[in-house]
């Protein structure tokens, strides 16, 4: 909680990532073949169904699925605990995975130092 | 005797001075009400004008002190300090202990805006040199700190979201007809 910050700041300024700055190596370097994120819900639902911005992401079926949900089972409001769990746990993975984006960004970082010194050393 | 008074009036009429409302009426008044001499008057000249305009003030003559005569009408009101009826001793035993004042007291000038709801001069127990020392050099380090803020922004360690359909080009407001820069996310 807050290293990055020290390490961004203090300590490894320069390889870092800078969140205001877009990332700089391919996507697919390092991997044999990455898979595509699959979007499910179509512009034309999410419009329809009137959804933020910033919620028409990759998991806007889910969402989608429990709006539909409470609608249909109001005034109960315990009743899609099922459908929001979905959500959540979507909504969830799809935080671990910017999370891993960014060590993976890091992580390249310092193997591009790492390799930029060694012909010094050598 | 109704009579009698008629004719008295009539004949005070006929010797009268003044025209139209005032001639008929009568031009004597109450000997129970204050005179003209008790009203306020214009600027005292003379050292007797102003031993009198004290005396009429219920003022002693080494206290008496008017406004200074630059024709903004005080006369000859006695000047007194601006300090409001909250600092006045508040155990003493008042005439009228709500207004902190005497029966027949010379009341101040501005004595409705001094009263204890109004305006307060009583002296505050920081000085006027430490209170904008403290006031200025708490906004001052607020904003050098909200400055460091943005300099050294927090935030968490985690990539910018990830949004389908060419970072909803469309939705943002994008241009149908052109194409928009193709964006593909991978799953990590």
């Amino acid at each position: 909680m807050g290293a990055h910050l020290v390490r961004r700041y203090v300590t490894e300024t320069d390889t870092e990532p800078d969140p205001t700055k877009k990332y700089e190596f391919d996507p697919q370097f390092g991997f044999e073949e990455r898979e595509a994120r699959e979007m499910v819900a179509t512009q034309d639902q999410m419009n329809l169904a009137m959804l933020p911005l910033e919620q028409r992401d990759y998991c806007a079926q889910h969402l989608l699925k429990l709006m539909k949900c409470k609608r249909d089972t109001f005034p109960n409001l315990l009743a899609c605990k099922h459908e929001r769990h979905d959500w959540d746990y979507c909504e969830h993975q799809d935080y671990v995975m910017r999370m891993k984006e960014y060590e993976r960004e890091r992580r390249l970082q310092l193997r591009k130092k790492r390799i930029a010194s060694q012909p010094e050393a050598a | 005797m109704a009579g009698v008074g008629f004719r008295r009036w009539a004949q005070a009429l006929s010797r009268g001075k003044g025209s139209g409302l005032s001639a008929l009426l009568p031009g004597c008044r109450a000997a129970s009400g204050g005179s003209k001499a008790d009203l306020p008057s214009s600027y005292p000249l003379t050292p007797e004008a102003k031993a009198a305009a004290a005396k009429k003030y219920n003022m002693r003559v080494e206290d008496y002190k008017p406004y200074p005569n630059q024709g903004e009408g005080y006369g000859d009101y006695p000047k007194l300090p601006d300090k409001s009826q909250q600092e006045r001793d508040p155990w003493y035993q008042w005439d009228h202990p709500d207004l902190r004042r005497n029966w027949g007291e010379p009341m101040h000038w501005n004595f409705d805006m001094f009263t204890r709801n109004r305006v307060d001069t009583s002296p505050s127990s920081m000085s006027w040199s430490s209170m904008c020392k403290t006031m200025f050099g708490f906004i001052g380090f607020m904003m050098f700190m909200f400055y460091v803020g943005e300099q050294f922004p927090s935030y968490q360690p985690v990539a910018p979201k990830q949004y389908p359909y060419n970072n909803l080009y469309l939705e943002n407001g994008g241009d149908p007809e052109k194409a928009p820069e193709e964006v593909v996310n991978y799953k990590i």
